[in-house]
């Protein structure tokens, strides 16, 4: 039975790595040899194709989670789990979003055009083979400094080469997610906790497939209360300063910081567990504002799931975070689906996002009577 | 009826002057004059900006929006006859519009620049309507005479075709 679900995860990260490849873009040249168009005229299989493989992802995370409890899962399978992810590194990347050549084309502005990328917008360099299948080309560098200068590894080591700079960047942003997990671990010494984060499908996905840099931010996030809590406040503060820097979204965690940092001054204990359950409630309040700005991503979740999993993992806070992740994940069916932003996409990307797990947080409310205890 | 509403069309028609912009390059509004506390911060700070502004086309649009800046500050001061200012702001815009075409120059080596000219050329055409209008509005030479200095001789129509000449595209 485990052999067979091993083989079904192994399967479905297998299929998806090959089902982002019938999403490449008709403008990408340097992959013509491998468009088909198939995902843009066969909507219904492609979108059918992306719910299963979904579906039977988070099963595997609910079932793995499970069998790890009951000490089912021996360490060497537990790696295997936390590791296999990696397999999508090799998979396209723009499936569900096209960043990543945003990352690229900043890069490119700062390391090959030498100009300032908060200055000068990629649509500025005509003629460049990066527009045709650029988006948001009409924007000045999106993030931080930080993410601008640290993307020189991954540029300069792709000597040029387009396809080699593209996987570059997403075994990058891969390694830093090895950092996180590997901190996680060392936060909690409890290999729950890393599942309960590497094997959240919306976790890899974000991280391995569309090779998002949220990981990145968050690595230094928790290496800055890793640090505090082993009182290297130097240290910490560069890792503060430098996650802010990647992606501003960070400095939500200031106010936990400096309590404890206060805390820590005075001598007096910290309750590490509700510090970092309240540090993800921030990021969850800066993740749910992320629409005055542009609009609720998928992979800004990983956010709040990062602190959440240096927490005790209970079963409501497993349920509610497996059906706000999927909501998050299923935020791409209208799009892959209509083929358009526009019509009934935002209206139905809203209800698929806030609906179920509204029904579930009202769930639990009811079951727990929580109102009672509001009332004591 | 229908007689008001025509003649009232014809009255409008006939009353309203049309006015057309040369050039569709939009100026910036007047910002901080000299003699203020702003102005002088914004000149201290000002070399500190130009080193964001690296790279060749970020240069160019840092010296173009300076240039822009400087013509408007010029503009306004010769408006309140206050000569001696406008001129020396007219001369840093000058300098300004030089650097934006030498910044075009060095770029072209390296970088498709169709984009940049372009705006370059529209901004000539925005500028030497501005100076042609002062030249018609300025007198051709004004002796300015400060309180505690010495005083100085304005050529300002000279300085106004230098400028027209180093705008020429």
């Amino acid at each position: 039975m485990k052999k067979i679900l091993f083989l079904l995860f192994g399967l479905s990260i297998a299929s998806l790595a090959i089902l982002s490849f019938t999403f490449i873009d008709p403008n990408l040249g340097y992959l013509k040899n491998f468009y088909t168009g198939f995902a843009f005229s066969n909507r219904l299989a492609v979108t059918a194709s992306y719910i299963i493989l979904v579906a039977v992802l988070f099963f595997c995370f609910w079932i793995f989670l499970r069998l790890y409890k009951e000490k089912k899962l021996s360490k060497k399978e537990t790696y295997f789990l936390i590791g296999f992810p990696a397999f999508l590194l090799l998979s396209y990347p723009a499936m569900l979003s096209y960043d990543i050549f945003n990352y690229i084309f900043t890069s490119k502005v700062l390391f090959f055009y030498r100009e300032n990328p908060y200055i000068m917008m990629p649509i500025n360099f005509l003629g460049d083979p990066l527009l045709d299948f650029t988006r948001a080309a009409n924007k000045t560098a999106l993030y931080g400094p930080i993410w601008t200068l640290i993307s020189a590894v991954p540029y300069y080591l792709g000597f040029g080469n387009f396809l080699l700079t593209l996987y570059l960047f997403k075994v990058f942003v891969g390694l830093f997610y090895l950092g996180l997990v590997f901190l996680i671990y060392r936060m909690t010494k409890n290999l729950e906790n890393v599942l309960f984060f590497a094997l959240n499908p919306l976790v890899f996905i974000e991280t391995f497939l569309s090779g998002h840099n949220d990981v990145v931010m968050m690595f230094l996030a928790l290496l800055t209360f890793y640090f505090l809590k082993n009182k290297k406040i130097i240290s910490s503060l560069f890792s503060l300063f430098a996650s802010i820097f990647i992606k501003f979204a960070s400095i939500f965690v200031l106010p936990t910081y400096l309590f404890a940092a206060y805390k820590m001054y005075k001598s007096k204990p910290i309750d590490y567990e509700k510090l970092f359950f309240q540090t993800s409630l921030l990021m969850l309040i800066i993740f749910y504002f992320s629409f005055l700005r542009e609009e609720i991503y998928t992979w800004y979740a990983i956010w709040f799931l990062s602190f959440l999993s240096l927490t005790k993992i209970t079963k409501t806070k497993f349920i509610l975070v497996t059906v706000f992740s999927i909501s998050l994940m299923l935020r791409y069916v209208p799009f892959m689906f209509l083929g358009t932003y526009f019509g009934p996409t935002p209206i139905i990307k809203i209800g698929i996002t806030f609906v179920p797990i509204s029904f579930f947080a009202f769930y639990f409310i009811l079951k727990n009577k929580l109102w009672q205890k509001f009332l004591k | 009826m229908a007689k008001t509403i025509f003649l009232s069309f014809l009255i409008f028609l006939l009353s309203t002057q049309f006015v057309f912009a040369d050039s569709q390059y939009v100026l910036p509004y007047p910002s901080s004059m000299p003699g203020t506390f702003q102005y002088k911060l914004r000149v201290i700070t000002e070399p500190l900006f130009k080193l964001w502004y690296f790279g060749d086309l970020a240069r160019f649009k840092y010296d173009l929006k300076q240039s822009d800046k400087y013509l408007v500050e010029a503009k306004t001061l010769f408006e309140y006859k206050q000569y001696l200012l406008a001129v020396d702001s007219l001369k840093k815009s000058d300098n300004y519009f030089e650097a934006a075409k030498k910044d075009l120059k060095i770029a072209e080596k390296r970088k498709n620049i169709q984009e940049q000219e372009l705006i370059l050329k529209e901004a000539s055409l925005k500028h030497i309507e501005i100076i042609e209008w002062l030249r018609q509005n300025t007198p051709e030479t004004f002796f300015w005479r400060p309180e505690k200095t010495v005083p100085t001789n304005l050529n300002i129509w000279r300085n106004l075709d230098a400028s027209i000449k180093i705008r020429e595209i």
